[in-house]
């Protein structure tokens, strides 16, 4: 039979071809392009509602309540159109079928029987720069050359929803602490219900959770601990869904002191049964620096009953720092304890992590240590990227509010790399970026969950994150986690901290504003400044300096942020929280961007999704010319992957999502030995452990990209 | 009727064991280092369908044509069949030929798998459909003229008393006979559809791959010991039984796929598919190379590497293994 023409294949064939070799033995980049320009033939086109003009288009939209009206009312139609014609004038094309694809499946606005498409991917920028700017022309301007020049990339919530009548929050990402009492836990579901539903993901402390065998009551052995709230979380959550956009999720985090710490990690295993085992809700631990050092002399370790801790130090246990009580609790007899070994617990983690991913891992020491912010973090988020203070909630017996506790929302975008380097004004990007995730905090009003309403009031906490790292030194031929891709994720999370302070202070002046808590920071004590005026930071290469050289971007001097401290001491900061590098999926398809500042997973990369099925996902940049700089993950290993993080870590706040990637010839001791080298190279947290399975030789598919190392 | 297989060839195997000595298996020492590598594979591999959150795919599974689901729900039952031979016949009367004693042992790990891939199909049917539907589909399953045929030539083979030619059974059904089957999963899969269904479907798909290049491996080995008359003897049977299969093949596949035009499509990924089971029993290809040119997104969709790339919206994928546990030493502790 002879072989179909190419136009007769559609775009979902044409998009896989890109996972094989071509005849040629090299991969068939101008396949995925054609699937990319088949899909708008075959499908978004036909399939795209049409309207004569701007007018008629919103009208319509307004009208049959698609668009919210109250945000085109903020704006001229004069200027609606300007700003229209704008956007349009960019001639932007998605790059990639993936990032077309992904765009008009989960993000462009469709008709309420979800068959046909009202917005094209201009248009959905400038709702969300038009909702964003808050009515100030000039912002929406600077903010659609950010986004459609894809230099800065809002988050998924945000870029979905903005501007839209039916739609879910603009926030991504919430964090929640539950206390020991049964009007708590009844909360923390309720919320992560009302959340899931405003499209969040919703991480749970569960530190504080009396241990199963506690005595409720003073009546010993009752209590069931803390796996069956992760039931009825896990339940929670697969039941409530975005408008059906996604699935609810969320993720608990426990301190390996807890004492259901072993029963905890066990309800991931291959084997659990079905009464304990969790399959959709991600585990976090929580890790002190006591328990690695237990681990190094090898010796048992003592977990804490929660309730007991609580009632001698009159604070849950989550707001102590176990490495400096330890001792301490280890010789008072009030508080009933139990061991284990260290070693052992190391190893538990590891296994676990080896056939479930999880759990991630919270340094919580390091984590303190690095906090310019009064007060104590003891839990991170779904992606462990968030790092923010909280403080608990009491309630009274109607579960009417007695003190409103600050529990912790955080919005997200993240900029290219790649993009902003070629920024004809950088310092202008990060400001766009930071007033943009300002906005959405300003915006979000999640009256639903209290504690967390009032903690975003309060902090006008943002994360602005990065993505396209590896994308980036591929272009410019440097190889990921070499001295010099260290080098340049030095200076670059360097001079991007600069701005992003810059541009807070700047906020803060403009409003005469901090956020609440400000005095007491390492912001305001200067403490925080100290590494960047005693110490010079600058390239260490000279490709690097060349790079920010050509680029014209000035790295900051000493003397910069002398004036810069001075400026945030008279006049502080707007955002309580500025930087988070989140794991960035989706938005980084439709950006065109290697996921945050991980090495790419493959050079062709299967990804599956719900909506999406297996589609294939060419790195950016790539070309048969290139290969070499585009080792993989597995590849280049978790040295260098840590070596990279910790220079960023080094300039950011919060957190960054780490994922250490593992041949299958790993084994529980490698990734053990990972861990100790990120906790010693103060990196704060630990996301998924990946592994790879090559086929066997002689079972793998001919002619397969992403089957070849 | 399985019950009846399953006496006939007990019987064939307690005659041959009691012909050997019976020694206690020493992984210490080890004949064919191929042996450890697929134990070892095959032990890593483990899985359970509980693994799966199947549940997800239910949505999906309602946006189906009633015809479609139909069609989803008789490849199941279909395949089920096929591992219930494959786990209560198949691998166990591969036992009593096996050359070494691991390679009993890796048999007995195949026939377990094979069993956990049986059940994995009734979870897909529990999860996704009603009992009225389920039964409907077995009931299809032990009417379809073509399902039964295919079931009764292999099993022909198995109970046969030629150890090659059992092997060349085993191979030609793990490595070509399930596919038609396996097609629809990995074409739901590249249209969004069932996608969770189709990670179970891809572990088992990496499973298979293994079964078949094993006992394809151990089947080399043997002819290495015969004569070349005998060999020529056994290739020449090999390709008759594969003719014969593929026939059949054919029109089981055009009863299944014939509504939904998806035949051809499907008969070059048999082609593919049949290659692969010779390639396995180390001889040539027959189909040649344009007609197991399939549909580049089902031949991209097999691949279960871990490059897959899933977020906690996705679900597990089809990418995970158990891990080798090793104590950490002092010097990795050093700080």
């Amino acid at each position: 039979m002879e072989k179909p023409k190419d136009s007769s294949y559609n775009y979902h064939e044409l998009n896989a071809m890109l996972n094989l070799y071509g005849a040629d033995g090299k991969i068939q980049f101008e396949k995925d392009r054609q699937a990319a320009r088949q899909y708008f033939l075959e499908h978004v086109n036909k399939n795209t509602v049409f309207f004569h003009n701007l007018k008629e288009r919103l009208d319509y939209l307004v009208e049959d309540e698609y668009y919210e009206k109250e945000l085109l009312d903020k704006y001229s139609f004069e200027f609606i159109t300007k700003i229209h014609d704008y956007a349009y004038s960019f001639k932007f094309r998605f790059e990639s079928f993936l990032g077309a694809f992904k765009f008009y499946t989960s993000y462009a606005l469709k008709t309420f029987d979800g068959n046909r498409y009202l917005e094209r991917f201009e248009d959905r920028i400038v709702m969300t720069a038009l909702l964003l700017a808050e009515g100030d022309e000039q912002r929406a301007m600077t903010l659609v050359a950010e986004i459609i020049s894809g230099r800065f990339q809002p988050a998924t919530p945000t870029f979905l929803n903005s501007g839209k009548a039916q739609r879910g929050e603009l926030v991504s990402c919430f964090l929640l602490r539950t206390e020991d009492n049964m009007e708590s836990i009844a909360r923390s579901i309720n919320s992560s219900l009302q959340l899931s539903k405003r499209g969040g993901g919703v991480a749970l402390l569960l530190t504080n959770i009396r241990e199963s065998g506690a005595p409720i009551k003073k009546i010993e052995g009752q209590s069931s601990g803390v796996i069956p709230v992760m039931k009825m979380l896990e339940d929670a959550f697969s039941y409530a869904n975005q408008l059906g956009a996604r699935q609810g999720a969320g993720a608990v985090y426990l301190n390996v002191h807890h004492p259901d710490i072993l029963k905890f990690l066990d309800t991931k295993r291959e084997n659990a049964d079905e009464k304990v085992r969790i399959k959709s809700l991600s585990l976090g631990v929580v890790v002190p620096d006591i328990t690695l050092d237990l681990a190094r002399t090898n010796e048992d370790m003592y977990l804490f009953s929660p309730y007991d801790v609580e009632k001698v130090y009159g604070v849950p246990m989550s707001d102590i720092s176990v490495t400096e009580k330890y001792q301490e609790m280890v010789d008072d007899a009030r508080i009933r304890k139990s061991k284990i070994k260290a070693r052992k617990l190391f190893e538990t983690i590891a296994e676990l992590q080896f056939e479930s991913g999880y759990p991630y891992i919270v340094y919580e020491d390091t984590v303190n240590r690095d906090n310019p912010i009064a007060g104590r973090i003891n839990m991170s988020n779904l992606c462990s990227e968030i790092l923010q203070v909280n403080t608990p909630t009491t309630y009274n017996e109607d579960l009417s509010y007695n003190q409103v506790g600050k529990d912790i929302s955080c919005n997200l975008g993240s900029l290219n790399i790649a993009k902003t380097m070629d920024s004809p004004n950088f310092p202008l990007t990060v400001e766009a970026a930071i007033r943009a995730l300002t906005a959405v905090s300003d915006l979000s009003n999640i009256a639903s969950v209290t504690s967390i309403k009032d903690g975003n009031d309060k902090s006008h906490a943002i994360g602005l994150g990065q993505m396209n790292l590896h994308g980036y030194l591929a272009r410019e031929r440097i190889h990921y986690g070499s001295d010099e891709g260290v080098d340049f994720t030095n200076i670059y999370f360097y001079t991007i901290l600069f701005h992003a302070l810059t541009a807070s202070n700047k906020i803060a002046k403009e409003r005469n504003k901090t956020f609440v808590g400000f005095e007491k920071s390492k912001y305001a004590s200067g403490e925080f400044f100290k590494k960047y005026i005693e110490k010079e930071w600058k390239p260490m290469t000279a490709r690097v300096a060349q790079l920010f050289t050509e680029s014209n971007i000035a790295i900051p001097t000493q003397d910069d942020w002398k004036a810069l401290s001075e400026e945030i001491k008279q006049h502080g900061i707007y955002n309580q929280n500025l930087q988070a590098v989140p794991p960035t999926g989706s938005i980084s398809y439709i950006n065109n961007s290697t996921s945050s500042i991980h090495p790419v997973a493959s050079k062709i990369e299967i990804r599956k999704e719900g909506k999406l099925g297996r589609v294939y996902y060419p790195a950016p940049y790539l070309t048969n010319d290139n290969l070499e700089y585009y080792a993989d993950a597995y590849e280049i290993g978790p040295e260098k992957i840590i070596a990279t993080y910790a220079a960023a870590t080094q300039h950011v706040d919060q957190g960054l999502s780490l994922t250490l990637f593992f041949k299958d010839t790993a084994t529980t001791r490698d990734i053990n030995k990972a861990q100790i080298t990120a906790w010693k190279a103060g990196i704060k947290t630990i996301y998924y452990i990946r592994i790879r399975q090559m086929a066997l030789e002689g079972t793998e598919v001919s002619d397969c990209v992403s089957c070849m190392l | 009727m399985s019950d009846m297989l399953i006496s006939s060839s007990e019987s064939d195997k307690k005659m041959k064991l009691a012909s050997k000595i019976t020694r206690p298996v020493n992984w210490n020492k080890i004949e064919d280092p191929i042996d450890l590598e697929v134990w070892n594979r095959l032990t890593s591999n483990f899985w359970l369908p509980e693994k799966v959150p199947l549940s997800n795919d239910i949505p999906s599974w309602a946006t189906l044509r009633p015809e479609e689901q139909s069609l989803t729900m008789r490849v199941f039952t279909g395949l089920t069949l096929l591992d219930t031979i494959q786990g209560t016949v198949g691998a166990l009367t591969l036992i009593p030929d096996a050359l070494t004693m691991h390679e009993e042992a890796v048999y007995t790990n195949i026939s377990f798998m094979e069993s956990v891939h049986a059940k994995s199909y009734s979870s897909i049917f529990s999860t996704l459909s009603a009992t009225a539907e389920i039964d409907d589909a077995f009931r299809w399953s032990e009417e379809n003229v073509n399902l039964q045929r295919k079931a009764e030539i292999v099993l022909n083979y198995y109970r046969g008393d030629n150890p090659l030619k059992r092997k060349v059974a085993s191979t030609l059904l793990e490595s070509f006979l399930f596919y038609s089957g396996f097609y629809l999963p990995m074409y739901w899969s590249s249209r969004a559809k069932l996608t969770n269904t189709a990670d179970l479907i891809r572990l088992i798909i990496r499973d298979e791959a293994v079964h078949g290049y094993y006992v394809g491996y151990k089947f080399q080995k043997g002819m290495e010991l015969e004569t070349p008359a005998y060999r020529a003897e056994i290739k020449a049977y090999t390709y008759d039984l594969l003719l014969e299969l593929y026939e059949n093949e054919i029109k089981y596949s055009a009863d299944l796929y014939d509504p939904l035009g998806l035949t051809e499509d499907v008969k070059h990924f048999l082609h593919y598919n049949a290659n692969k089971a010779l390639m396995n029993l180390g001889f040539e290809a027959l189909f040649p190379h344009e007609s197991t040119q399939v549909n580049p997104a089902i031949m991209s969709a097999l691949s279960p590497n871990a490059d897959e790339n899933h977020d906690f919206f996705s679900g597990s994928g089809s990418s995970y293994v158990i891990g080798k546990h090793e104590a950490t030493k002092d010097e990795d502790w050093e700080f």
